[in-house]
């Protein structure tokens, strides 16, 4: 149990910067996702952490210890590969052993570690096959088996979920969640997913090119993300933008986007007054787009009419893929929603619930 | 609806008919290469079982008044049958010694220069691999003189090491066999995932431990493989061997067997073919002992299949 830190990280592969500037500070106990688009240099961090890179610069802590220099067999961490990393001619058991037979751990604590081991996971009646002999999902058990008898400081898990079908992905989800809860240790854990950093993590890391862009709770994040990058990767369908300027008319202030114009609610105008006049780009979750048949209750809705391109039925919801002049975006309506390919209608924005960006630094205004 | 099945059953009966006929053909080439090839061992059986030692009479393969007589003059039970003093039993012991140990040493070498090709990075590694290749390009016999001469000189200077010695002969041999065997291995190497490593890495064991616990075990199937290719080919080689040794007792069995050619008027064929059939025993031996063990897809299950 430990709290990890890294303290201006970077790591470069010849002109190639993977890391850059890295700060963050994971507390004990802590499940934290760091979660990120492919390439941008999250599973480096992790590897960087777990001592099969060495940083190009600044310092890794473990607990208060620096680690820079320190092997990783001496980190006292764990690590669960994408590939899982089976010992392939090795049996279940000798898999999870493996690590404490080197550490010239006795015997019988071995055989304690790795029979309640595989209680948690439910591998019990497997201990003597072969990886060769199991299913994808048992051989993910094993691979996380055999980090939790190790009883390390530190979790690593590198997209650990992503090899498993997604009925799977979805359980072995909660039992890693479960598996925090249980073990009550430091887990990091690296995913391009953002479904898994939603529902796993108690804070997320969200990087891009190297860099840290946003660390917060799962709740922030999607609720104020800090800029674009951040806006447009959490939360599936995606937050719809849309640039434009804000414009004062009449004594009120309108985001117009050149094809509509959204009046931005008393409430909000004092926080974007100073910023009237500039480029901007207009950030809304489909959730918040409504079919003007369904308005909720006591909502501050602005209209804008738009054409229905495509319609998705999902059962509990639809989701409708607009076109308004240059603009196409996506709505997640009430399942009674009467709209229909082509038709042209009328869609109500949700003015209590949208992100205003700067065009030009791409940093939320707030 | 008569006329239907007649035409389909026509048409089955004709895709069986081609099947089958596919079959024979390919039964009758196959037939004909085994024929091919086994003919010479044949050949060789016919002629240790005949008496007359000599190739030229030979006519049949069955021979005529078959008899042991080769099989006794080879190891001396023949009173009436001297060819001084040499010492088949001894022959084979020296093959097989020198065969054995080189394979041993050869394979040693080459899968721990295999995995510090495969897996560390280092100034000059490509150079060196590249290097490796160019040298095996060359055929051993092409540096004969210079084999020779630079064992003879080692052994002026370290006389276990030189002419006429079995540790001087397998040290050619292995800078022989080396290169080809190296590359074998690497890429056989490559395709073991470097997860492997890297979980063991984690897990607490040294780069030694990885390599001896994980990766070694992996390795058998190519080990096996190179060690049979390496094992035969010693025991086949015949220039090196008669350049570098000059003893009769420290000669290898194909050195030895050729004497039975080598005299002008006094070749003796009969018992060149009996001992030719005793030394490729070791050899059938160590076959039908590992064919099981060369096996791939000893890595299937290491990462997700």
């Amino acid at each position: 149990m430990a709290s990890v830190t890294f303290r201006n990280v970077y790591k470069r592969f010849g002109d190639v910067i993977a890391v850059n500037n890295l700060n963050l500070e994971v507390g004990d106990k802590e499940f934290l996702v760091l979660v990120g688009p492919s390439g941008c240099g999250k599973t480096t961090a992790l590897r960087c952490l777990a001592g099969l890179e060495e940083v190009s610069e600044g310092e890794i802590l473990i607990g208060d210890r620096v680690v820079n220099d320190v092997p990783p067999k001496d980190r006292d961490i764990a690590m669960v590969f994408q590939s899982y990393a089976l010992y392939p001619h090795l049996s279940v058991y000798d898999n999870m052993a493996f690590g404490l037979k080197l550490r010239k751990v006795p015997k019988e604590e071995i055989r304690r570690r790795v029979n309640e081991a595989a209680d948690i996971l439910g591998i019990r009646d497997l201990l003597d096959r072969k990886p060769r002999q199991l299913s994808g999902g048992q051989r993910q058990r094993v691979a996380v088996g055999r980090a939790i008898v190790r009883e390390p400081k530190v979790f690593l898990f590198d997209e650990p979920l992503s090899n498993l079908d997604a009925k799977l992905r979805v359980a072995m989800r909660a039992e890693i969640s479960k598996l925090h809860q249980r073990l009550q240790t430091t887990f990091i854990y690296v995913t391009h997913d953002q479904t898994e950093a939603m529902t796993m993590a108690t804070r997320i890391a969200v990087i891009n090119k190297g860099i840290l862009q946003q660390l917060d709770t799962p709740q922030n994040l999607y609720d104020k993300p800090n800029n674009l990058f951040v806006a447009g990767f959490i939360g599936s369908p995606a937050m719809n933008f849309f640039p434009g300027k804000l414009r004062r008319q009449d004594g009120k202030l309108l985001v117009d986007t050149g094809d509509f114009a959204l009046t931005i609610p008393p409430s909000h105008v004092q926080t974007y007054e100073a910023h009237a006049g500039k480029d901007i780009i207009f950030g809304i979750r489909p959730e918040n787009v409504h079919d003007v048949d369904f308005i909720p209750p006591n909502i501050v809705a602005e209209r804008v009419s738009v054409k229905v391109d495509v319609t998705e039925l999902m059962g509990n919801e639809i989701f409708l893929y607009l076109v308004s002049g240059r603009n196409t975006f996506v709505a997640r309506v009430d399942p009674r929603s009467k709209l229909r390919i082509g038709q042209q209608a009328q869609v109500a924005f949700d003015m209590d619930n949208f992100h205003i960006f700067d065009a030009a630094t791409e940093q939320a205004i707030r | 609806m008569s006329n239907l099945a007649q035409t389909f059953g026509a048409l089955r009966s004709s895709q069986k008919f081609q099947k089958r006929f596919s079959v024979a053909v390919r039964l009758v080439i196959a037939v004909f290469l085994i024929a091919f090839s086994i003919f010479p061992v044949l050949w060789i059986v016919s002629a240790s079982f005949d008496p007359s030692q000599s190739l030229a009479t030979q006519t049949s393969l069955i021979p005529r008044n078959a008899s042991l007589q080769n099989y006794q003059r080879l190891f001396g039970k023949d009173p009436n049958y001297k060819f001084g003093d040499l010492v088949f039993q001894k022959w084979i012991r020296n093959s097989v010694k020198v065969s054995g140990i080189s394979t041993i040493l050869s394979l040693t070498i080459t899968t721990m220069a295999a995995y510090a090709f495969s897996r560390m990075r280092f100034k000059g590694r490509v150079a060196m691999l590249k290097g490796i290749l160019l040298i095996q390009v060359f055929p051993n016999l092409l540096a004969l003189v210079a084999i020779y001469v630079l064992i003879f000189q080692f052994g002026e200077i370290i006389p276990a090491l030189g002419l006429n010695t079995h540790a001087g002969l397998i040290m050619v041999y292995l800078g022989g066999s080396m290169g080809m065997n190296i590359w074998l291995m690497k890429g056989f190497l490559d395709t073991i995932p470097r997860d492997i490593d890297e979980s063991g890495m984690v897990d607490g064991a040294s780069h030694f431990q990885i390599f001896w616990h994980l990766i070694l075990p992996l390795l058998r199937p190519i080990l096996v493989v190179i060690g049979i290719l390496s094992f035969i080919g010693t025991y086949g080689d015949f220039i090196l061997a008669r350049i570098l040794l000059n003893d009769v007792n420290q000669y290898t069995l194909m050195v030895g067997l050729q004497i039975f050619t080598a005299g002008q008027f006094d070749q003796k064929w009969g018992v060149f073919a009996a001992g030719a059939l005793i030394g490729a025993l070791p050899i059938m031996i160590i076959y039908l002992l590992l064919q099981d063990q060369i096996v791939g897809g000893l890595t299937q299950g290491a990462v997700k299949g």
